[in-house]
């Protein structure tokens, strides 16, 4: 890093294990790059430059599952895509985590009495960490429940049972 | 050509298998009782004679219907005793269309695939049969198209019922 060469003194930084984890953890969530249908529009627009979701260190869409610590399912899941998900959500490296966006993949939206194939609720076929209501939410929304999703990741410890939970 | 043309037209040719047409008119001002016809202009083909009917509709000259733009199925009630296979055909040259329908028995829900003279209709006839469970006989490839393969029932019948789960997913 030659502009920070030399810039300091030799110096000691103390910090926590766990602040440290949690800072490289939460400022990197990387998101794998997937649609499955309306809502993926709005995912978009928040990846693109005017609400830029960079801005988090979570702008990174990543093409594999492998890669990737952030699932965040935009969109309608049918049975015959769950499958994928299922396997997909397998592939990933821990820690990883879930966003349900919409209503859609928080409860089957829409299809809630009528989608013979739609499955009602993407936690019922992984975990989900955070869901964000809307239909489609709008790009706010998305940047809220990611921030959601990073008070969390504040709030877990490696190290040492937190004294206190979000 | 408008579809009283095409109607005349396929008369002529000697269409095979057209038992009836709905001719829309409007009532008839001197006759106090005549509620005319309504609804949308459509043949009603014999289903076992799909196959020469299409051919016949797609080689004629003056008709040229080149292009299947759609091809679905309904079911009418729970109670009724037919599907109804609908085609609805284009064609560019002449600028016309027409909508041609069949009726099958819902006890024995088969007709001919039509995908040998329109390729387009490969899958449409694939979605029909997993929706309603009608078989197309010859179909060159008769699999699924939109559902799992596993999936039981056929979910655009009227008499459907809705699965409880579907392997370990609870649908409720
Ligand atoms: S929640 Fe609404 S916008 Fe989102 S995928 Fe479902 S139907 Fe589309």
């Amino acid at each position: 890093m030659p502009i920070l060469e030399n810039a300091f003194e030799e110096n000691l930084l103390t910090t926590k294990v766990d602040w440290l984890l949690n800072w490289a953890k939460l400022n990197s969530v990387w998101p794998m790059t997937f649609g499955l249908a309306c809502c993926a529009i709005e995912m978009m627009a928040v990846g693109a430059a005017h609400h830029d979701l960079d801005r988090f260190g979570a702008g990174a869409f990543r093409a594999t599952p492998r890669q990737a610590d952030l699932m965040i399912v935009a969109g309608t899941v049918n049975f015959k895509m769950a499958e994928r998900i299922k396997r997909l959500y397998d592939q990933m490296p821990h820690p990883k985590y879930v966003i349900a966006m919409g209503a859609c993949a928080t409860g089957g939206g829409p299809y809630f009495k009528f989608g013979y194939t739609v499955v009602k609720g993407v936690d019922r076929v992984v975990p989900v960490d955070v869901y964000i209501a809307g239909c489609p939410p709008r790009p706010e929304a998305l940047l809220e429940g990611l921030m959601a999703l990073q008070r969390k990741i504040r709030a877990t410890a490696v190290i040492r049972k937190p004294a206190i939970t979000v | 050509m408008d579809f009283q043309g095409i109607y005349d037209r396929l008369k002529e040719q000697g269409a095979a298998g057209m038992q009836e047409a709905n001719l829309p008119r409007l009532p008839d001002p001197a006759d106090k009782k005549d509620k005319g016809r309504g609804g949308d202009p459509y043949v009603l083909v014999d289903p076992a004679q799909i196959c020469a009917f299409m051919d016949l509709a797609k080689k004629d000259e003056r008709l040229h219907f080149e292009i299947l733009a759609d091809l679905s199925a309904s079911d009418p009630a729970v109670d009724a005793e037919n599907f109804w296979v609908i085609y609805q055909l284009l064609s560019v040259k002449h600028r016309h269309r027409l909508m041609v329908k069949c009726s099958i028995p819902k006890s024995d829900p088969r007709i001919d695939t039509i995908s040998g003279i329109n390729r387009a209709a490969g899958w449409h006839e694939r979605e029909c049969s997993e929706m309603f469970g009608i078989t197309f006989n010859g179909h060159p490839d008769p699999r699924n198209i939109l559902l799992p393969d596993d999936w039981v029932g056929f979910p655009l019948r009227k008499d459907y019922e809705f699965p409880k789960e579907y392997q370990g997913i609870s649908c409720i």
